[in-house]
């Protein structure tokens, strides 16, 4: 039996086929030759997912590569990176597992079709954002609340190129998480300025950034 | 390592349902499967995830059917299937405004415009907040109402839980499982856990229990460092190091969107008869929310059923 039940995998199956109207590639960092079960779990995730439709597809890249890894603007190990013609930095640092599996899968059909789910307003007033914004959104597992906050990110950055989202396992990467004193979340950073905790309303989320970009 | 998938997309574009339930926890699950049984085209609103707050519970014990107990998760997510099963449409919108004085309901979230001929409120309830100096500033600092979320945060860590009712108890023996001591404030004179919780937390040599004790302050400079607790029969404040600190304090309901609309009782639940028949018709309410003497999941569906059963006896009469 594999890592996804069978009757989630039914269900993917539909989702994806109902979704995904381009080509969607999983970019999957790890460090190749130190693989833990950490991140070989994370790369049978992804193999399970990519076999329920032929518009996904997995690509394996090493963390090694700085020359990659500094292309897709990325800077912790492992990481999963969501990719389609469509605009848009939707990036997973550590496995998306537990409730995060459903970011996951939304990032995928958000990057396999037009789906956006954010007011209007909020739309209008993340196109005006014209400076570089990095999200960090810091989740355990077990956190019902955090896919909320990561779906945001996400999908903040396909309204605007220059947000990047990416969610990340706090107790995997721990040092970060005490560098940014997380002791509860989800635990949201824009651009290493601005800190917040909870899974609050596009709206005030978007404060939040524009409070950053300050 | 588990992966769970919420399943919640819907391509459905209906804006009116017979019936709209508020909250997808037990109590609105449990009566989404009676009305998608009659046949009454129904929608579930839930905020966070379907299933609701038991989602949260590490391990459920006392539901009927299970004697090995269940992960709050795994039954949220029977529910959801069973709910789905029938033909209730369920979605994660949060509801911004209830408009609850004519026919019909007017319901307002954050993603679009519904209207329903009836509704059915289980909305639950949320953990009371203390009140002492340091709370509002320590939380999600170190002060935490989720300890399935944030317990991996204090490995080897010294604690506070504050309520040893069930709840408290419950929540302290899975903390157990990361922080090095955990001290429970009760200011009863006694535990108001259920015997069985007692036991196991008499048997877990990292938990230890003050009673007739309360949190009086909670300290620290950024992240909370320390608190201060009070003996409640001798007026005595001594001073613990703790770098969290978990509150089950009891429950608040979830009335935000209904308390200018309907009876409430003292605590601000809703006031319901036996059948869960609110102070305005055509609107029920069960579960947690409605003011009811004992709060379990095992209750909250017997309610959930008793609101669809009326929901569903008031449709067919205003036809």
């Amino acid at each position: 039996m594999g890592l996804i039940s069978e009757g989630d995998r039914e269900y993917l199956r539909e989702e994806f086929e109902r979704n995904l109207k381009r080509n969607v590639v999983l970019l999957y960092f790890e460090e190749k030759g130190k693989e833990s079960e950490y991140s070989l779990q994370a790369k049978e995730l992804l193999e399970e997912l990519v076999a329920l439709n032929n518009n996904l597809s997995l690509t394996l890249k090493n963390c090694d590569d700085a020359e990659e890894m500094k292309s897709e603007e990325l800077y912790l190990c492992p990481s999963i990176k969501v990719k389609s013609e469509r605009n848009g930095f939707v990036n997973f640092y550590g496995i998306p597992a537990g409730h995060e599996f459903t970011s996951l899968v939304e990032a995928i059909n958000d990057m396999g079709s037009d789906n956006l789910s954010l007011p209007a307003d909020v739309i209008e007033g993340l196109k005006e954002i014209d400076s570089p914004v990095d999200i960090k959104v810091f989740i355990t597992h077990s956190c019902p609340y955090c896919p909320g906050a990561v779906r945001n990110a996400h999908q903040f950055s396909l309204v605007n190129e220059k947000i990047r989202g990416s969610m990340v396992d706090a107790n995997y990467f721990e040092e970060l998480s005490k560098e940014h004193q997380v002791s509860s979340v989800p635990h949201i950073v824009v651009n290493d300025k601005i800190n917040f905790t909870g899974n609050v309303p596009p709206g005030m989320f978007l404060d939040k950034i524009k409070e950053a970009l300050k | 390592m588990q992966f769970s998938l919420s399943k919640k997309e819907s391509k459905n574009e209906k804006k009116h349902f017979s019936t709209a339930i508020i909250g997808g926890g037990p109590a609105g699950l449990t009566a989404a499967i009676y009305l998608g049984r009659s046949k009454v085209d129904t929608i579930v609103f839930e905020k966070i995830t379907p299933g609701g707050y038991i989602i949260n519970v590490e391990k459920i014990e006392n539901y009927p059917g299970f004697p090995e107990g269940i992960s709050g998760q795994e039954l949220g997510q029977l529910y959801t299937l069973h709910a789905e099963r029938f033909g209730a449409e369920i979605r994660t919108e949060e509801i911004t405004k209830l408009t609850l004085n004519e026919l019909p309901f007017r319901i307002k979230t954050s993603n679009g415009s519904y209207t329903s001929d009836s509704l059915i409120l289980a909305t639950g309830t949320s953990n009371r907040k203390i009140g002492v100096p340091g709370e509002k500033e320590f939380t999600n600092k170190g002060i935490s109402f989720c300890a399935t979320c944030d317990a991996p945060f204090f490995e080897g860590e010294d604690v506070v839980v504050v309520g040893a009712g069930n709840s408290g108890v419950q929540e302290s023996l899975f903390i157990s499982k990361f922080a090095k001591h955990i001290t429970i404030t009760e200011m009863l004179d006694h535990p108001t856990a259920e015997p069985i919780l007692i036991d196991r937390l008499n048997e877990n040599d990292k938990i230890e229990l003050l009673v007739s004790h309360s949190v009086v302050s909670f300290k620290g400079d950024k992240l909370l460092s320390n608190v201060d607790i009070k003996n409640i029969k001798n007026g005595e404040v001594k001073n613990l190091k703790v770098k969290g600190a978990f509150i089950y304090a009891g429950d608040v309901p979830n009335n935000d969107l209904i308390k200018d609309d309907l009876e409430l009782d003292n605590k601000g639940f809703i006031i319901t008869d036996e059948r869960m028949r609110t102070s305005r018709e055509g609107i029920f309410a069960a579960g947690n929310v409605r003011n009811t003497c004992f709060r379990q999941v095992a209750t909250a569906i017997g309610d959930g059923a008793i609101a669809a059963h009326e929901a569903y006896k008031f449709l067919e009469e205003n036809k």
